[in-house]
Formats: structure tokens, sequence, C-alpha cells
């Protein structure tokens, strides 16, 4: 059975993309919400789902409770292990259960919940035996080995997978802009942007390996620009919809109309001149009353992305335009790397999906470029000519879950396997073989 | 949250999303259900993207076929079951979405493709019961690489017997444990009715003469686990629906349910490690002379 195809799972902070490598969109996505029996529901329920060994509690009113009653444990038995819910469903039972979310800035925090995550998320919405698929999953760039030691030690000694591998979501992002036409030679040198809901970072990955030192980190990502258009209709007086719904229609707008403009200024006048070729209306629904609503859409169109290239319009305390940033990143990697760096810049993540958006932050990159390379020209005094430096930001179809995507690509090449640790290296050394996961494509 | 379904709820969605827009687009999806089920899901024509193509694999097919397999998928899906299958897959069903697009009822029996397929021995079995057919064979599906299920029907009772190995020793101790509630869940009063299981280490009677199986002993490690069926578990109707539908679960939940209570013994135990490693810090002596550091910044020296 180890020709079934590998297991691609992409737990995010947000969302749990997961699905079978060799496909172009994962099969399963929700929400990484665990909901457990809440612990402070009642007293003797509060000890069994606390987890605390019954041999070993010897103190407390609820222990000597439960012993009270000795057909507790025959009416709990075999429940507690398995009674909870993720995904959506969690979310679903809210009321009745305890929602916690075990992944925080893109690392696990909470490895009791993850390991119930991962184990209903591969019986129950997979339906996949994990004795029989290899199985690769992500991680964000600086996670600690001890992470992924961790990670390693739940899936070897938990599911029993065969192989494993943990891929850096950047170098991932860098394998799925492989696809797109600008493409040519399948390098994983680039810079990634990748802006999901929370925050975005700008990461340079040289041959495969991050350069930890020069990632930034920008709090302007999905969530804001949602928050700055709410601002912009709650300005304008729009009050159709219902306010409790006002996050929601505010995202939806974004999602569905916004793109970027090349020039704000000129976008504003093209918009006071033939409006009605611009300002759009947005239809919804009341979720209780099922009455329609209609709203109007206007500025924000553009001025929702625009927060990325001039954020002093949404934000009062990060002030450095994206293009700025990467320009910086760049600029402070090693020397040598600079020019691929510069020549692949890939987008990842549901925020960079806006209509345009990489080409105007090819352009506003290339004029910080050029304008540094025009002074030096100048300062040397005419004697010094630089041979003009490529700038080329990537956008591609799969742009949105591009993580996953290059997940699945590699995984589904030839010599996959050869690149995971085995469980019988596992067992032979011990999770500290995960410290380690070897480059696609290098020999080492 | 505790049972799993028995319908493939991605292929279910997958083909959801076609069925329900007017949008043809190319499709090609390999998916992967339990027991090394494969579905792969695509558009073959470029020009016509209306017609849509499901196909399946699984290990046991000819098996199933001679017990009757074809049939079933032939009375739930008609024309659209196809002679034959594509080159590498096990079966076909072809659909024209732009001459008759899918309804929920046909998505439903789609995302019940695996169940129905294996439905075969079983419906076989229990309807040489019913007719009391003279000397019923015994089936044998092998369904895994190492594992097999065998049905037989009997004057009085269908008897199903899965044969199972685990191969690490930590589920082997887990996995007894269950096999044993299994065996001890009709002692519960609310679960009178159950079927009996019987859990063995060595082949039981019913399956002694295989030769398959013969020399087979507790060193082997495989683990033999009977469910007796009587009429009333396969009345007709719903009831033996669902019977044939969480028997062909049996292994899945089995093993999903030892996974879970894995990670609930490893959450025990992080616990532990926590409050011991609480303990430890608190033993931990204080060293007088060293200097001490106030909020303020000011440092003092304790005698």
């Amino acid at each position: 059975m180890s020709r079934l195809a590998p297991i691609v799972m992409d737990n995010g902070t947000g969302y749990t993309k997961l699905g079978f490598a060799g496909n172009t969109e994962p099969q399963c996505i929700f929400p990484t919400v665990v909901a457990t029996q809440s612990s402070s529901s009642s007293s003797t329920s509060s000890s069994s789902s606390a987890g605390i060994p019954s041999s070993v509690t010897s103190t407390g009113p609820a222990s000597s409770t439960r012993f009270a009653s000795s057909s507790y444990l025959h009416t709990k038995r075999g429940l507690e292990d398995l009674d909870f819910y993720i995904g959506d469903e969690a979310l679903q039972h809210a009321k009745t259960y305890s929602v916690n979310y075990p992944v925080r800035h893109g690392q696990v925090e909470n490895w009791d919940h993850m390991e119930r995550l991962w184990a209903q998320s591969i019986f129950k919405h997979l339906r996949a035996e994990p004795e029989d698929h290899s199985f690769l999953l992500t991680e964000p760039p600086l996670n600690a080995p001890e992470n992924r030691e961790q990670t390693a030690e739940i899936f070897f000694e938990t599911f029993n997978v065969p192989a494993l591998y943990i891929a850096v979501q950047a170098v991932l992002a860098l394998a799925a802009g492989w696809t797109s036409g600008k493409v040519n030679d399948r390098t994983l040198t680039g810079t990634v942007i990748d802006s999901g809901d929370g925050v975005t970072h700008v990461i340079p990955v040289a041959d495969g390996y991050v350069i930890g030192s020069s990632i930034k980190h920008i709090p302007i990502a999905g969530r804001d620009l949602t928050q700055f258009v709410q601002q912009l209709l709650r300005d304008r007086g729009e009050n159709a919809f219902p306010p409790e719904d006002s996050m929601d229609v505010a995202r939806r707008i974004k999602e569905e109309y916004a793109y970027v403009c090349p020039d704000i200024v000129k976008e504003f006048k093209r918009y006071d001149q033939e409006g009605e070729k611009y300002f759009k209306t947005f239809e919804g629904k009341h979720s209780v009353t099922q009455q329609l609503y209609r709203v109007d859409v206007g500025y924000e169109r553009f001025l929702a992305p625009e927060v990325f290239f001039n954020p002093e319009i949404a934000s009062s305390d990060f002030l450095t335009p994206l293009p700025e940033v990467v320009d910086n990143v760049v600029q402070t990697s090693p020397i040598d790397t600079r020019r691929g760096l510069y020549k692949n810049i890939v987008l990842s993540g549901g925020s960079t999906m806006f209509k345009d958006f990489g080409k105007r932050l090819q352009r506003d990159i290339k004029r910080i470029v050029d304008a540094r390379i025009r002074k030096s020209e100048e300062l040397s005094g005419g004697l010094l000519k630089s041979k003009p430096m490529d700038v080329n930001v990537i956008s591609h179809k799969t742009q949105r879950y591009a993580v996953w995507f290059g997940g699945s690509l590699l995984a589904s090449l030839p010599d996959f396997g050869s690149y995971c640790h085995t469980k019988a290296e596992y067992e032979e050394h011990g999770p500290s073989i995960c410290r380690h996961n070897r480059v696609f494509g290098s020999l080492g | 949250m505790i049972l799993l379904d028995h319908q493939n709820a991605v292929l279910r969605d997958t083909l959801k999303a076609r069925f329900s827009t007017q949008k043809q687009e190319l499709v090609n999806i390999t998916l992967v259900d339990f027991d090394g089920v494969t579905y792969h899901v695509h558009t073959p024509d470029t020009d016509n993207l209306g017609i849509l193509f499901v196909s399946m694999r699984l290990r046991c097919f000819s098996e199933l076929q001679n017990y009757g397999a074809t049939d079933l998928l032939r009375a739930e899906f008609g024309d659209t079951l196809q002679d034959k299958a594509e080159d590498g897959w096990d079966l076909t069903l072809k659909f024209d979405l732009s001459t008759s697009p899918g309804s929920e009822e046909l998505l439903q029996k789609i995302a019940n493709l695996k169940t129905i397929v294996l439905a075969a021995p079983f419906s076989r079995a229990f309807d040489q019961h019913d007719n009391e057919t003279a000397d019923p064979d015994l089936m044998t599906i092998h369904y895994r690489d190492e594992e097999t299920i065998y049905v037989r029907a009997q004057s009085d009772r269908v008897t199903v017997i899965f044969s199972t190995v685990f191969r690490e020793e930590t589920d082997r101790i887990f996995g007894k444990v269950f096999l044993q509630e299994f065996v001890d869940a009709r002692k519960q009063l609310a679960l009178q009715n159950a079927p009996p299981v019987l859990h063995s280490r060595e082949p039981p009677l019913e399956l002694k003469h295989l030769p398959e199986l013969a020399g087979v002993t507790e060193a082997n490690g495989l683990h033999f686990i009977t469910f007796v069926l009587f009429p009333r578990h396969f009345a007709p109707g719903p009831v033996r629906d669902s019977t044939i539908a969480q028997l062909q679960l049996f292994r899945d939940y089995l093993h999903y349910h030892i996974k879970c209570a894995k990670a609930h013994m490893h959450t025990r135990m992080r616990r532990r490690v926590a409050e011991f490693l609480k303990v430890l810090n608190r033993a931990k002596p204080e060293r007088t002379d060293k200097e001490k550091k106030l909020a303020s910044g000011r440092t003092f020296k304790r005698n």
C-alpha cells in the first residue's frame, strides 16, 4: 500500500489545509480549532477531562466523589478520549465545549489539542489510515527545533506514519511559484511575501534555506484590511446591513470588489468623473430575517489594498510601505543572493489575491532599485556602469493555498521518499533526526 | 465525534462543487479512502467538460466481483457504470453533466461507493441465510495486505470474522484492551441485543481448514475477531444497510480509537511531567549568598 499518495498538511494559525499530494487544491480546509469538554462544567467531569490518572489523584473532592459512585467509570468508559470536535464542528459546539486554538502565530502552542486535531482530521475528514501514507507537514520559518521534534514524536509514536517530512512554508511557496509561466528555471532562491489573515511575512530564501536574520514581519494583513473597509463604510454612513454582520460584509466587499490601482489620485478622479462605471452595489441577506439589503461600494475598492502601499491611511504605528520592506529585506541579505532574491518574488496567502497586486508591487520595487542604481552611478562619476537589476513579482493561480500546493508538488515528486525521515530511522536515532530536513534538489 | 461516517465526505464535497455550478472546468483529482481505496475524479475530454469520470481502485475488487459486486453497482448506478473500467482502475462511472445534472441523491450514492462495493459479500451471505441455501460458501476478502475479512452464512446466523495485525507494540496492547471491550460489551444492560463478539489469537474453528491459515498460531501476531450476527441484526431494510456499513468500518474505527486513546494517554503523561517538574523546581535549594535584585534595580544581600 506504499503507493498511496502522500498526505500534505498545512496547519496555519487560522485554517488547516490538508489533502492528498498530486492535487491542485487541498481537500479539506477548516479552522484550526479544537473543542474539548470544558474543564469547569461540573466537578465530576472536571477531574476526568483534566486527564489526571485516577490512580494517582488522591486528594480533592472531585476524585472522592468519583470513587464513591462506582458506576461513574463504567458510564464514562471509552468516551473521554474521543469526546472532542475539530474545525467547523468545534465552532458549532462552542456553547457546550471549550474552544481552543492550538496554533498561535504559526507555532503549535498546545500539543495535547494538536494531537487530537491531527487524529480526527486524518481519520474523519481525510479518511486515511496514517500507517499507509507518508506525510508532509509544514512549519513556519524560525520554528524551534524542539517543536519539530515534538511533531515527529507525535507522528511516529501516535500515528505510526511510515515516513515524514517537515518543510518550511516559505520554501513550499517558492516551489508553488514554479507553475507560473514567468518562471523557467526551478530554483529555490527567492523572496516570499506571505500574507494571511493575521500577519504578513517577507522571507528571503536562498537555495532552499531561509535567511533567518533578514525576515521581516508587517503587522498589516487581511484582518486589518477588513477593519479598514469596515471603518470606511461606517464613516460614510452605510447602515443598510445589520451591525453584527458589518465585519462579514466588509470582508466580502474586500474579497469580491477590491483591486490595486496604479495611481491613487488618478483613480479618485476617475471615480468622480465616471462613477457609474466604478461604483458597485453589494447585495447581502440578513442572517436572521432573510431580508435582502444593498450596500454601495465606492473608493474602498482600491483603498483597501492600498493600505499595503501607503499604510498611513489606515494605521498610525506602522508606516513603512510593503515595497520598501521587501527592498530592505533583500538589502540586508548576503550580497551574492540579492540578484536571485529580486528576480523571484513570490506571493502567497489570501491577502495577496487582489487584482494587479503583483504588478504594482513589481513597479514600486523596481522604482526603488532603479533609483538606488542611478544614485550609485552618479556618485561614481559615470565610471561605474551596473547591470540592470531584474525585478520579478510572480503571481499564479494557486496563490491562495500556495504553501499547500507547493507541498503537494514536492510530495508527488518521484524521489520524495528519499527526502523523508522513515520510521526505522526514527526508531534508531530518536526524534532528533528531524532537527534537519534535507532540502529538495540538494545532494547533501 | 465518536463514530466515523460511512460516506466519503471529501468525495461528496468535491463532486458537490462540480454538480452545483454551471461553470465547467477541468478536474483531475485523486482521493484516498480507508483500506487503500483510491478514487480518481476527472474530465477526460477537454472539449466537452461536462463529461465526468469517477474511477475507483481497491485491492480486493476481483474477489468482490465474484460475490456479486457488479450487480449491486449496476442496481445503484445503472448505465453510468462503464462495462470496461479505465486503465489501471477497477471500476468507472461516467456522468454527462451537460445533459443530466447531478442530483443530491446521486451525490449520496457516489459518496457511498466504497460501502456499496464492499457490501457484496455481506449481502450475499445475508441472502444465503434468508433463502436457506444449502451449504453456503465461506467468502474471503483480502481487503488489506495482511488483513482479511471472512463471511459465512449458517443456518441460524451469519459469521463475520476479521483477521487483523498490530504492527506496533503499543498498538497491540491498546488493541487487546479494546477487543476485550468488544467481547465484554454484551455484559452491559443496554447492549444485550448486540451481536456476540469473540476474540482469539488462533484461527477460529470456521477457518481451521483454510490452507492460508494452516499453522497460524499465537506467535504470528494475528488477531481474529468474530462477529456472530443473528437474523435480527440483518433484517432487510435500514437495519441491514447500517449493519453492513458499520462492519466495514470496524477496523478503521478500532484504529481511530487506538490513536485517540494514545493521544489521551500522552495528554496525561505531559500533565504528569509538568507536575513532577513543579515538584523538582520546588525542591531546588535556594542559594543564600547570592545578590538579590529589587524591582527598582537596587541590589542587596541577605544574611
